[in-house]
């Protein structure tokens, strides 16, 4: 398997139980380490100061959204090879496009199983 | 997950879920106030918005699916408010926050059952349902922007996580947007380029021996912590339990001190005794900042309970025809958790009071030519060692000649007993139990609807209840609170052979008393301290303790103040002042009245605390006509 146990996952959402939820998911996949933000802004913040793997992102966030933050890791030299997941509530056509548009690696709809999150991240590390 | 039985961590994120949209809620009221007078701030809705939004993504995952029902609609009726496609009106608005309330309800029904499954949706469903529709215009629908449950119904033809995904979103995109398909390669080409720089990433964080958790480790020290991990979330019982064994602490600190006392006077010189008494001052000293730092742990902002009364401010002023604004002074005083807990219900009565009853109607309020608009004024501040919130109107304020006039009719005073009494007692009657709750209230004194219950509850929690009127212009009710309740500073004092223990916040001084010194009148024993006259109570009467000839005259007496009202207390001997630890009487005594308690002094005695307020309740002319009978 080409995913790395110990990737460094950045889990980004406004909704601390969202960020349990999706931890203990990705405990369940055997991928431990974890950071969390609350927005887009920390989350830009803390990749710039450590290396990261992954960037697995809400949509709906306050100060700056997803899309917002995949604009910025995309727009920035160091941080645009960092794949970001993207997690939205329903598959709504307008914003899929919008982050395809913008270099989203791959989106997941919420409520999500440990097996579906592997699958997406299969694709993004073959 | 989903399919999982409800492992401890799963139960830990139920909980957690459980106080996160609490916290969303409690802030929600608020906005739905403020939304009235601003119907087009974006951010307002956008905040409203997100509250459903995140409730409604944790739920799925938790398999509440009716509170995930519930929310769905309701984000999808304030996205199209945020959209611009739907107009904030108050018909809306209400629905809405029927919504939100249903949404409240679901929780309790998570909180106490596990499952959301005990509350019916359908009806609130349907409303929201209704709205949805009956502003969807066919233009919108075509759009696909509004009808949100649309795309999920059909997964066949949605990318969700094949290894089409890109290609058929690829489509989606083309068919939309020139260039996507352009910009798609690109992407991947990105993610392919990435996977080995993150690996190697990777190995380099695990070389040299290091094993994955001590990288972790090193990571997680390096990286800045989010401020998330600099809180936790304890359970209050633990914080209730770490306080019982500060209050452990503290008595046998206490008593420790006594001992050492003891002996420093009986082995002076001995170097061993002075050590002792040395090392015991810096247990004492460690021990007073870690009461202080456990009190701390359990203190909330007073926003907590603040949080639901533009809300319920708002419903009420709509039920009885009036114009209210609700004022908000120092949300962010802190309390203790089991004074904030116990506060609510006082402040919501009062608070309705002073709406239904206090506040005129705009009419009333043109004729005696004030606005239309009353104000109500919520006024939280901590001063020195306790808390005082002020709750005020502007409204007709309480009519004094009418509350005599009622407790002259109902024959609960005599003319002569009356005239002796200050205005301050004359007000106070509105808090006995029973004396406005016969006739209609607004006749009378325009409040008083279980105000003794009110006086009941804050007295419970150690603090005081005060009024002052100016009739006609207004009320203010003032409640003064402990910062905690479980340590308090006392004066010990004696009676015959019975210590009682006086809480220090409300003595204001201790004077040595000469047989000559009490006088009386009307019945009642009084004092005169520099021109004032102080009524007097007797501990050794109120408790029936057997007093030994006529030696008790000479004494002292304990000056107390409970807000505005002074009385001294009549005891033998004055000891220490000391910290003592409530701790409740117990099921076996139950209540006693006057007593808020009892706790264990240095030497190791059972001492009863006495209750101020029931005791300024005792010294009332009418409470102690009551007792007598």
């Amino acid at each position: 398997m080409a995913i790395n146990p110990i990737m460094k996952i950045l889990v980004v959402d406004d909704m601390a139980t969202m960020r349990k939820i999706v931890k203990n998911i990705l405990k369940q996949l055997g991928l431990v380490n974890v950071e969390e933000a609350e927005n887009g802004k920390a989350a830009l913040d803390l990749l710039k100061a450590g290396k990261f793997d992954l960037v697995v992102s809400d949509w709906n966030m306050p100060v700056m959204p997803g899309i917002e933050l995949l604009r910025n890791i995309k727009a920035d030299a160091a941080l645009k090879h960092i794949p970001v997941l993207m997690v939205t509530a329903e598959a709504k056509q307008d914003n899929l496009i919008e982050a395809i548009q913008a270099g989203v690696s791959n989106y997941i709809v919420k409520p999500f199983t440990a097996d579906t999150i592997k699958e997406k991240l299969d694709k993004i590390f073959p | 997950m989903a399919d999982e039985p409800l492992n401890d961590e799963m139960k830990e994120i139920v909980q957690d879920f459980l106080v996160e949209s609490q916290e969303v809620l409690d802030g929600l009221d608020q906005r739905f106030v403020a939304l009235e007078k601003t119907p087009d701030d974006a951010d307002l809705l956008n905040e409203i918005f997100r509250a459903a939004h995140s409730m409604k993504g944790s739920a799925g995952f938790l398999g509440f699916t009716r509170l995930v029902d519930v929310a769905h609609h309701t984000e999808g009726i304030m996205n199209k408010m945020r959209q611009r496609e739907m107009a904030v009106e108050r018909s809306v608005v209400d629905t809405v926050l029927a919504a939100f309330d249903v949404i409240k309800l679901l929780l309790h029904d998570i909180r106490e059952t596990g499952s959301d499954a005990h509350v019916d949706v359908s009806d609130v469903v349907h409303k929201l349902v209704a709205v949805l529709e009956q502003d969807t215009g066919p233009g919108l629908l075509a759009q696909g922007t509004t009808v949100i449950a649309k795309p999920l119904q059909n997964p066949g033809t949605l990318p969700l996580g094949d290894g089409a995904l890109v290609r058929e979103t690829a489509h989606l995109a083309a068919a939309e947007t020139r260039g996507s398909e352009v910009e798609l390669p690109e992407a991947t080409a990105q993610q392919e380029a990435s996977l080995p720089i993150a690996q190697d990433g990777g190995r380099d964080k695990v070389a040299s021996d290091e094993t994955p958790d001590k990288a972790l480790n090193k990571q997680g020290i390096k990286s800045p912590a989010s401020e998330e991990d600099q809180t936790i979330r304890v359970e209050t019982r633990r914080l209730d339990h770490v306080m019982n064994l500060i209050g452990e602490l503290v008595l046998g600190r206490n008593r420790m001190m006594k001992l050492s006392n003891g002996l420093e006077q009986s082995h002076e010189s001995d170097p061993l005794v002075r050590e002792l008494a040395e090392t015991l001052a810096r247990l004492d000293l460690v021990t007073s900042d870690l009461q202080t730092a456990v009190m701390k742990t359990r203190m909330l902002p007073i926003r907590k309970v603040l949080g639901k009364f533009p809300r319920m401010v708002r419903d009420l002023a709509n039920k009885v025809g009036k114009k209210v604004e609700l004022e908000l002074v120092g949300e962010d005083t802190e309390l203790d958790k089991s004074v904030i807990e116990e506060i609510g219900d006082p402040l919501v009565h009062l608070i309705r009071n002073a709406i239904d009853h206090g506040l005129e109607t705009p009419e009333e309020r043109r004729a005696a030519g004030k606005s239309e608009q009353g104000t109500v004024r919520l006024e939280a501040a901590q001063e020195g060692d306790r808390i005082v919130i002020k709750i005020s109107d502007d409204g007709r304020g309480i009519p004094v000649e009418k509350i005599k006039a009622k407790a002259l009719a109902r024959g609960l005073v005599t003319p002569q007993e009356i005239s002796t009494w200050a205005r301050r007692e004359i007000i106070d009657l509105i808090f006995q139990p029973g004396f406005s709750t016969a006739e209609k209230v607004t006749d009378v004194s325009g409040r008083g609807v279980g105000l003794d219950v009110v006086r009941t509850n804050i007295s419970r929690i150690n603090g005081i209840v005060e009024v002052d009127t100016d009739e006609g212009h207004g009320s203010t009710m003032t409640i003064k609170l402990p910062l905690t309740i479980a340590i308090i500073q006392a004066l010990m004092v004696a009676v015959e052979r019975q210590v009682f223990a006086i809480p220090l916040t409300s003595v204001v001084e201790a004077v040595k008393l000469g047989p000559l010194d009490i006088k009386t009148i009307n019945g009642r024993e009084v004092l005169t301290l520099r021109d004032h006259v102080l009524p007097l109570l007797r501990l050794s009467r109120m408790f029936e303790i057997p007093v030994q000839e006529k030696s008790s005259d000479v004494g002292y007496a304990v000056v107390v103040a409970v807000g505005e009202r002074r009385f001294g207390i009549m005891v033998d001997r004055l000891h220490a002042q000391e910290e003592v630890v409530i701790k409740s009487l117990g099921d076996l005594l139950g209540k006693i009245q006057g007593v808020a308690g009892a706790t264990i002094t240095g030497e190791g005695k059972v001492v009863l605390i006495l209750d101020m307020s029931e005791l300024v309740h005792a010294m009332h002319p009418l409470g102690v006509r009551l007792s007598a009978r």
